[in-house]
């Protein structure tokens, strides 16, 4: 119970300290128009502040109130899900786009709970190299490839 | 010292492979990069050309797209990308000249190897077809009867679009008597000349025939064929070098490509721009082809990117 | 361009045109189904290939490929909460609620004749009304469209499923995304901290795809897996029988005017007109009530709409030869390639060129119907697969969609990012409809806001004193954020 509270309030107070930080960013620049409205900074101001004071009142709802947030069941798979496609999502641009998804699949499938490994292993091996057949070697219009051949 | 040693090595074999690797050139598919979303006027242009310029080169030629930032987000990318000769892309004159001097990219002058130009159309500044104003001299004075009133359009700042204009009222001293919207593109642009919240507005001819728009003066160093009762803006007396623009292309390669490479893509750049196909695809789409080789076009690049300085410090960007 | 309308057909009708007609429908339904994988890829896909081919067929393989996609968008939306494109996230409000419910097949089959009749209507009156509505676009300058923009706003508030503060602070966060990268009115750089990548701005659809896809597979990792039943039960689109139409035909024909009056204006969009015309759905529907648990009329106002969008805007492509959006820019810039200059004379000078167009878009939505129910039927076992294999899958699919929307794999950064953010935002009760509506409208708001006072040296009163449509549109819109606000005052339940 404790922690779920937390991690609400967490989340809301995260969002308020970079909506400040931001804030405060925009008086670091100079701009060259004198014109207020037509400062660049105008408009993204008045939406930050407007988000600044949306946000506080939204902690305070926060706080008094007594809803939960789902509980998660289970925090292992969720961490390896969510880092594994964080990488994913990095080191396609170095790396290509077969290679990391093939390992991408393998972690993922193992995390959903699939453990057969004939099966596992034809499916991330399958889908990526279907979709680098067709879009680097039928449609001309590459993903990225690795740097070991420019194949794949 | 060891690191030394093994520096003086890897240098070694990186010439020594690179040498071998412009013997084979090439070997792979050569990516020709369009700056811009599909479908724009320079996809189709690459999409154009990629079919003759493969041919000619001897290997698949492929076009993808890296758009945002007004073509600076793919020129920064292939700048720090090793000079192999497998990518080139069609710069135009605001990615390569005028963006570089007024936004932190990591590219500038020094950047590239220029390999080819492919097309030039001068632009024209142009009003609506039930304007008032016949020519530059009418427009003069009615800016000067009512400062401050009139307006002028943009595809955004910094745009080529932007540069015509600026070109035009700073080079006649009445700009600071006019106001500057600007839009996202040509097309919302001319939409507002069409329906009278701008005044004036300044594109290529290609553009400029999407409307029943008349051109008052042309930044060309002489009148164009279609338009002979259309003055230059050095007649209506703009000088130097706010007088011509050209919304000119070609290709580029990052910096300290292969002389021997540069070679190769500049001979299938020449046949690919010559071949008949391309010829038909230029005509149909109303591309003006402007070729020059990879020498003419450094040098035209560099004294671009120098007098475009002057046009971007009218424009105050 | 009515003379010309049998000849036009008689193109249509031809092997040829038969076969891009219905190979480039069932490709874009494809294509669309695919989560991650939207209009914009499905066009830059079919694009290569439309350039060997004549002018008619090229562009109606575009348009076909285009139209199938949006509707395609919707399957993915509705059966795995997963939007391809920014137009189906206000679909996913009911339709996936009602696939939970075990009503999926019914969920697409409104879906299917929302966007169908929202098409069919759209094409006839591109046919028989485009000049008119070219000069309604016309009279929409800056100061008009800001507000618009400002009463599409305001549909955070009826999109906002369970409070209104965290709905109108994600609008706000949506907002200030769509605000890094370049300034509209000078090019000056904001919040970029010296980044060149973020020069061009976060990518919309990087941002979508993260906050609803990716976020959703997180979501779905953080749960309970259950190994036995399938994801979702669905065996084909099963079509809404005639008696469950009663009290609801205003709200289908009310969205497609929407849908049709905001496509004809340049600039504004198929999302846009969705969130509205949902916005609109909840106000006036009489089952307005039960919208975002899976109320049927939220499928139908926002299907109907952004599908009606599609044929508005072809108007002021084809008669003004200014384009609508990015997909009706494409279809302008192939025309060009065939030696056609669009313009006010586009029509005059083509007429069985652009009747062909017209009456290619009216048999693609007559065709969405058969092709949709026989696609889902044949698509059904796929959904069938285990959660872990559709969870990767999806994966996979928005990286090589998301990737291939500007060529930019730092986007598939962003899209990280935003489905961590996403995740913990929707884990504490943070719809991310108004995130959606905020980027996709911030970047006109602030644009047609700094253009106008332009125009009116600064004056912001001046935006409604000498232009009516502002004014009625700007009442509109404070009459929209004020009447739901008293009236939740007077309950005593704000938030």
């Amino acid at each position: 119970m404790q922690r779920v509270t937390n991690e609400r309030v967490l989340v809301q107070i995260g969002l308020l300290i970079v909506a400040v930080a931001l804030f405060a960013s925009t008086f670091g620049q100079q701009f060259s128009s004198a014109d207020l409205a037509q400062s660049p900074m105008f408009f993204p101001r008045v939406i930050l502040i407007l988000w600044m004071g949306l946000g506080l009142i939204a902690l305070l709802q926060s706080i008094r109130s007594d809803e939960r947030t789902t509980k998660i069941d289970s925090w292992p798979r969720m961490a390896v899900v969510l880092v594994a496609a964080l990488i994913y999502t990095n080191v396609v641009a170095s790396e290509g786009f077969f290679l990391p998804s093939v390992g991408f699949a393998i972690v993922c499938l193992l995390a959903f709970g699939i453990r057969r490994p004939w099966l596992l292993i034809l499916f991330a091996l399958l889908v990526p190299g279907a979709l680098v057949v067709l879009f680097n070697h039928t449609l001309g219009m590459p993903l990225p490839t690795s740097r070991f051949t420019y194949l794949f | 010292m060891k690191l030394k040693t093994f520096a003086t090595a890897a240098a070694v074999a990186v010439v020594a492979a690179s040498g071998v690797a412009a013997e084979g050139y090439p070997e792979r598919p050569i990516n020709l990069i369009a700056p811009f979303n599909a479908g724009g006027g320079t996809d189709l242009l690459l999409r154009g050309l990629a079919p003759h310029f493969s041919e000619a080169i001897g290997a698949n030629a492929f076009v993808s797209n890296m758009a945002g930032g007004s073509g600076t987000v793919a020129a920064s990318a292939l700048q720090g990308q090793r000079p192999d000769g497998y990518q080139l892309a069609y710069m135009s004159v605001t990615v390569s000249t005028i963006q570089p001097q007024i936004k932190n990219v990591p590219y500038g002058i020094d950047s590239w190897t220029p390999i080819c130009s492919i097309a030039a159309s001068p632009t024209m500044l142009f009003v609506s077809d039930d304007s008032p104003y016949q020519s530059m001299d009418d427009v003069i004075a009615a800016v000067n009867a009512a400062p401050g009133e009139l307006v002028f359009g943009s595809s955004g700042p910094g745009a080529i679009t932007h540069l015509t204009m600026v070109s035009a009222f700073a080079g006649l001293g009445i700009i600071d008597d006019m106001k500057h919207l600007p839009f996202q593109g040509s097309g919302p642009a001319i939409k507002e000349l069409t329906a009278g919240n701008i005044q004036f507005f300044g594109d290529t001819e290609l553009l400029m025939k999407r409307g029943d728009f008349r051109p008052l003066m042309v930044f060309n160093n002489e009148r164009v064929e279609s338009f002979p009762d259309v003055p230059t803006a050095t007649e209506v007396g703009i000088e130097a070098p706010l007088n011509e623009l050209y919304l000119w292309g070609g290709l580029f390669a990052p910096a300290g490509l292969e002389p021997e490479v540069t070679a190769k893509l500049e001979a299938a750049c020449e046949a690919a721009v010559a071949s008949d196909g391309f010829q038909q695809f230029a005509a149909n789409s109303g591309t003006v082809i402007n070729y020059r080789g990879a020498a003419e076009f450094d040098a035209f690049y560099r004294a671009q990117y120098t007098a475009n300085a002057t046009l971007i410090e009218a424009a105050g960007l | 361009m009515l003379s010309a309308l049998p000849e036009a057909i008689s193109i249509l009708l031809s092997l040829e045109g038969l076969l891009v007609l219905t190979l480039g429908t069932i490709l874009g339904i494809v294509l669309g189904a695919m989560p991650g994988i939207g209009s914009t890829v499905a066009v830059a896909i079919i694009l290569p290939f439309t350039l060997t081919m004549s002018q008619a067929p090229a562009i109606i393989l575009l348009l076909a490929v285009y139209a199938g996609s949006v509707y395609g968008g919707s399957i993915a939306a509705i059966l795995i909460n997963t939007p391809g494109t920014p137009q189906s996230a206000a679909t996913c409000l009911d339709g996936y609620p009602m696939a939970q419910r075990g009503e999926a097949g019914l969920a697409l089959g409104w879906a299917t004749v929302a966007s169908v009749i929202g098409g069919l209507v759209s094409a006839v009156v591109l046919i028989f009304a485009a000049p008119q509505l070219a000069a309604l676009a016309l009279e929409f300058g800056p100061i008009e469209t800001f507000s618009l923009i400002l009463l599409g706003m305001t549909c955070i508030v009826s999109v906002s499923t369970g409070s209104v503060v965290k709905g109108l602070l994600a609008g706000m966060i949506g907002i200030f995304l769509s605000t890094v990268g370049g300034d509209p009115i000078l090019g000056e750089m904001r919040f970029t901290f010296g980044n060149w990548q973020l020069f061009a701005g976060f990518n919309l659809l990087a941002v979508v795809i993260g906050v609803f896809a990716l976020s959703e597979v997180f979501i779905r990792a953080s749960n309970q897996i259950s190994t036995v039943s399938e994801l979702v039960s669905f065996n084909g689109v099963v079509l809404p029988r005639m008696k469950m139409w009663k009290g609801r035909v205003r709200n289908l024909a009310k969205s497609v005017a929407i849908g049709n009056v905001i496509g004809v204006l340049p600039g504004t969009g198929a999302a846009t007109a969705a969130f509205i015309s949902y916005a609109e759905g909840r106000r006036s529907s009489r089952n307005g009530g039960g919208f975002g648990k899976g109320e049927p009329d939220g499928i139908v106002s926002s299907e109907a709409a952004n599908n009606a969008v599609t044929g508005g805007a072809l108007v002021p492509t084809m008669a003004l030869g200014i384009p609508g959006d990015a997909i009706t820019a494409v279809m302008l810039a192939t025309l060009t390639l065939h030696g056609i200059t669009p313009g006010p004379k586009l029509v005059e000078d083509n007429p069985t060129l652009i009747a062909a167009i017209f009456a290619g878009f009216f048999i693609i939505n007559l065709l969405l119907l058969p092709l949709g129910m026989l696609l889902s039927r044949v698509a059904a076992p796929i959904l069938r697969i285990r959660e872990a294999f559709m969870m990767t899958a999806i994966v996979i699919l928005c990286v090589v969609g998301i990737y291939f929307v500007r060529g930019n794999p730092f986007d598939l950064l962003v899209m990280g990012g935003a489905g961590v953010v996403g995740f913990l935002m929707r884990r504490q009760g943070f719809p991310m409809a108004p995130l959606v509506i905020g980027m996709v409208l911030g970047p006109t708001l602030e644009l047609t806001l700094r253009q106008g006072l332009i125009l009116t040296d600064g004056s912001f009163p001046a935006f409604f004193t000498g232009h009516p449509i502002a004014l009625v549109l700007g009442l509109a819109a404070v009459a929209a954020l004020l009447l739901p606000l008293v009236r939740s005052m007077r309950k005593g339940t704000v938030g």
